[in-house]
């Protein structure tokens, strides 16, 4: 047996036979009507929520009403909530706009909808959405990258040595730090991280913050390997602490369902050596649960951590986001959302096909 | 043996896997260096009147080799670095008011002219700053419009060596009134149309006098003047790509911007005033946490701070590498608002039953201590205000600072019908104007969450104030952006559903004709029209505004000093303090001054590095 107690299996994927391909089509086709009706609730969410995106346009924030409505004009805004909508979705280039405040409808728009790709202009730059998105993700996916890596190559064996030696002093204090790593805010251990390293400690070499403040790289200064790892260390152990204590405590309760299992007695009983029974038969049975925690945590190596971003300076797609929830940049939030919304899908998606190809006894409807 | 080389594949693919990862970010600072390619390409290829090497030449620029005798050493390149909370959303400070894009525009673009924080005027691409005196403005006096004319200098250039011409400022002034990508700008309501003249004459026509021209094409929320041949006209002011690059014609070439993380300026080499910029490189760093900002500044990695807080104020005035500057003036003008019409309703018809009573509003002014809150909750920094009318050059009115007087505020809500007769400790209406009797002095009392903490405390503290005198409130505290939000979006202000606000606002410049049009005219109380949001209505108030919108500066003086008689009898809002405007930098640096009338750049080019 594989599966240990708790150790759930998707329903929609018990029976056998079936086709992966035929199963990925419908699951997608599936998808399209979900996201729709997402992208509904979404865009009504975001424009119901009290505030606009007018009032955080200045320092004044008290907007002289004729400029007011020359920039609602321009955004769409002062249309039905609707109309705006479907803007949105199929863009206005058939229809005719009055772009002058005239009342009078004389040129087509200019929008193609995100049907066709066209996610609209940022409120607040007047630059393409998707354009700003291109600009952040790639950082984003950079840094969630290296913390996902760390996070495995740290929890798998934390967990492991957790289980196999269970009640032990190194037992004990993984479990002590897994509490602690999961109850410490990032954007607490963050500051403090930057208390320590940035202004309290001193490189003995150089005389200089032991290591910087936030950041990818140091601006100005010619490409160095060593700089780029020095600008990851610090996000990347505030944000894997806590993900580390959840992986690590996740993979020991997997582990220890697994080693009592009577296939690895009998592994033992054949003659196999510990260090064997443990890695080939036990971990990679116990790793399979580790799929869906990975699944639903993957959307956030495009999401990035917001907090974690705006401590560390790191320019990803968590501080676009939030800035937009901030200042109302209702194009930005849409896009942002949606496309958090597809990853989703798409990853509980991918999370299925992985289960059933690690896991031979599951088959596709 | 085949498990250990699985292993050590493994771990190989692993360390591979990190390289590539490392790599591939360090890759991005190439990839995503030109952003502002145009500007930095127009730089590079066009023919200017003297060669302008691109910025990348500036920055990389290598002494011949070849040469007979050892040429002297370079200096070192100079570089300081801003430290910012957000990226700017552009270079287009008209379009959009963060402070942001207001700090960067003044790094590459110049107005007609400008103003410094002491209040004096003084031209950037204008040659000299028309006047009446000069023949440079004329008024009509049967029509009441002026005209205004500006010469220009003619030795600007921008970047690419184009000359900067009254063409220029012609398509400047057509591109932001265009009804359908422009916006509005300050002076828009009074300004008809801009004439060319010849190359380097623009004459503006007004439809009315507007007394703040001279800083209309400048200064802080004034358009600057944009490129004809680099703007696109047809993606219209608000949203033309040159927002993103612009062209310069001010001290400084934007050589990159990458966006959320920093924009690094070099100097221009042909910035019409001879020598300056002095610092070879700004660097404009987005730090969005403000503690970790701080740090930087301590640690002596960024320059420059804008808007410091009271909370940071004292530490950077003991830390040894950090100088902090004061505005001369204080702007900000944190004020109580009474809604003098009945909650809900617009109409100012419909009394407040509390508040509209003009000594109810005397009363909370004197029950106040503002003194308490400056010293306590703001360390000390915020100047004291109880006029409008509070800094030059119209600080000349004789109104007198009202007195911290509970018991005094105590008399004055007996007299005005407010007694507390079942000993509750709050007062109830009997015989009060404006409420049925018995109805109890309570209201709500809001501000807004944006400013923090210290608005929260200066809250708490003027209601123990005023509950010392008899009210009882109920504090809120509610987002800017609902509290202003527009009439039809259901802006609690606009829409009148509210009792007492606190906020601050002021202006830039130095008249305040269209911030007291906006605060007091009676016709600023529609809604969506004004922000004379508690409904106040006095005609003698609207027509001494109406008056003010003139140049005779005599005539001005007394009209304003009327107008603070009749704000300080009525009480429509309740002055209290300026917030403070200080910028931090670095010891190393020389020449920041903070300022209320611009952004912390507006003298970059004369900005020092003193080792």
């Amino acid at each position: 047996m594989c599966w240990g107690d708790g150790l759930a299996v998707p329903p929609h994927i018990h029976s056998i036979g079936g086709d992966v391909g035929r199963y990925v089509v419908r699951r997608s086709l599936q998808a399209i009507p979900m996201l729709l009706l997402i992208s509904v609730v979404l865009f009504a969410l975001v424009n119901i929520a009290p505030g606009g995106p007018l009032a955080g346009y200045g320092r004044s924030r008290r907007m002289k009403p004729q400029k007011a409505e020359m920039l609602k004009r321009q955004f769409g805004l002062d249309k039905p909530l609707p109309v705006q909508y479907v803007v949105w979705l199929i863009g206005n280039d058939w229809m005719r706009v009055d772009a002058d405040g005239d009342g009078i409808a004389e040129s087509y728009g200019t929008r193609k909808g995100i049907l066709r790709g066209d996610f609209g202009f940022s409120f607040r730059t007047r630059r393409p959405v998707l354009g700003e998105i291109m600009d952040r993700l790639p950082n984003t996916v950079y840094l969630m990258s290296v913390t996902f890596a760390v996070v495995f190559i740290l929890a798998i064996p934390i967990g492991m040595i957790s289980a196999v030696r269970q009640y032990s002093f190194f037992d004990i204090a993984v479990t002590t730090f897994s509490f602690a790593g999961q109850a410490i805010p990032e954007f607490w251990l963050g500051l403090i991280l930057i208390l320590v390293f940035y202004t309290g400690l001193e490189s003995p070499f150089t005389g200089q913050p032991f290591l910087p403040s936030g950041g990818m790289y140091t601006l100005e200064a010619d490409f160095s390997l060593w700089d780029r790892i020095r600008h990851l260390i610090l996000p990347v152990a505030a944000q894997a602490l806590g993900w580390i204590a959840w992986y690590s405590r996740f993979l020991r309760s997997s582990m220890l369902d697994v080693i009592h299992q009577d296939y690895i007695r009998t592994a033992r009983a054949k003659g196999l050596r510990e260090r064997t029974v443990l890695s080939r038969h036990a971990l990679k049975n116990a790793l399979i649960p580790l799929v869906t925690m990975f699944a639903v945590d993957l959307p956030y190596l495009f999401t990035g951590a917001v907090f974690i971003e705006m401590v560390f300076s790191w320019p990803g797609m968590g501080r676009l986001y939030y800035q937009a929830a901030l200042q109302r940049d209702y194009p930005m939030l849409m896009a942002t959302l949606v496309i958090t919304a597809g990853i989703i899908i798409s990853s509980s998606l991918l999370a299925d096909i992985a289960y059933a190809f690690l896991d031979p006894r599951i088959h596709y409807d | 043996m085949p498990r250990n080389r699985s292993l050590k594949l493994l771990t190989l693919v692993v360390v591979f896997a990190l390289l590539f990862i490392s790599l591939t970010g360090c890759a991005r600072k190439a990839e995503d260096t030109p952003t502002p390619t145009p500007t930095v390409e127009k730089v590079a290829t066009a023919v200017p009147p003297t060669p302008v090497p691109t910025p990348e030449e500036v920055a990389t620029a290598v002494p011949p080799t070849a040469a007979p005798t050892e040429p002297p050493p370079e200096p070192e390149e100079t570089s300081i670095t801003i430290a910012v909370l957000q990226d700017p959303p552009s270079f287009n400070g008209t379009v959009t008011d963060t402070g942001y894009e207001l700090m960067v525009q003044e790094l590459v673009l110049l107005g007609l002219a400008d103003i410094d924080p002491w209040g004096n005027i003084f031209p950037e691409l204008a040659a000299e700053l028309p006047t009446v005196e000069n023949g440079g403005v004329v008024i009509d006096e049967d029509e009441w419009t002026m005209d205004v004319t500006w010469k220009l200098r003619d030795d600007v250039y921008w970047s690419d060596g184009e000359p900067v011409t009254a063409d220029d400022v012609v398509f400047t002034w057509n591109a932001v009134s265009d009804p359908e990508m422009g916006i509005w700008a300050p002076g828009a309501d009074y300004t008809g149309s801009a004439e060319r003249i010849d190359e380097y004459t623009v004459v503006f026509h007004y439809t009315g006098v507007y007394p703040a021209y001279l800083y209309q094409f400048g200064g802080e929320s004034g358009p600057h003047i944009w490129p004809e041949h680099y703007c696109d006209a047809e993606q219209g002011f608000t949203a033309w790509d040159a927002n993103q690059e612009p062209l310069s014609n001010g001290p400084y070439l934007l050589k990159e911007w990458v966006h959320g993380d920093h924009l690094t300026f070099v100097r221009n080499p042909d910035y019409f005033e001879e020598g300056k910029p002095y610092i070879d490189k700004i660097i404009i760093k987005v730090v969005p946490d403000p503690a970790v900002l701080h740090a930087m500044m301590l640690e002596g990695d960024a320059d420059v701070e804008m808007w410091v807080s009271e909370m940071y104020l004292a530490e950077y005035q003991d830390a040894p590498n950090v100088n902090v500057t004061f505005s001369p003036y204080g702007r900000w003008v944190m004020r109580l608002i009474p809604n003098l019409a009945k909650r809900g309703s617009i109409d100012p018809a419909e009394p407040h039953p509390i508040l509209a009573d003009v000594k109810v509003r005397q009363a909370i002014r004197m029950a106040i201590d503002v003194d308490t809150i400056t010293e306590e909750i703001f360390y000390g920094y915020p100047d004291t205000v109880w006029t409008e009318m509070f800094r030059p050059p119209y600080d000349v009115c004789d109104i007198s600072r009202p007195k911290y007087d509970p018991e005094g505020a105590k008399a004055l809500l007996v007299e005005a019908g407010w007694t507390d007769e079942d000993g509750d400790g709050v007062r109830e209406c009997h015989g009060c104007p404006n409420a049925e009797e018995g109805y109890p002095m309570s209201m709500e009392f809001a501000i807004y969450a944006e400013y923090g903490e210290e608005l929260e405390l200066a809250q708490q503290l003027i209601a123990e104030n005023l509950e010392a005198i008899g009210f009882d409130l109920k504090l809120e505290k509610i987002q800017g952006s609902i509290m202003w939000d527009s009439y039809e979006a259901g802006g609690l202000e606009q829409i009148g559903d509210f009792d007492l606000n606190m906020w601050d606002d002021g202006y830039p410049g130095l008249d305040p004709s269209d911030s007291l049009w906006s605060f007091y005219y009676s016709e600023a109380a529609e809604p969506d029209w004004g922000w004379n949001v508690g409904r106040w209505m006095n005609e003698d108030a609207s027509y001494y505004i109406d008056e003010c919108y003139c140049l005779d500066e005599e005539y001005r003086q007394e009209v304003f000093c009327e107008l603070a008689k009749i704000l300080d009898e009525e009480v429509p809002q309740i002055l209290l303090f300026t917030a403070i405007d200080a910028d931090a930098y670095s010891t190393r640096v020389e020449g920041v001054q903070a300022t209320i009338n611009d952004i912390v750049t507006w003298n970059v080019a004369d900005w020092k590095i003193v080792e």
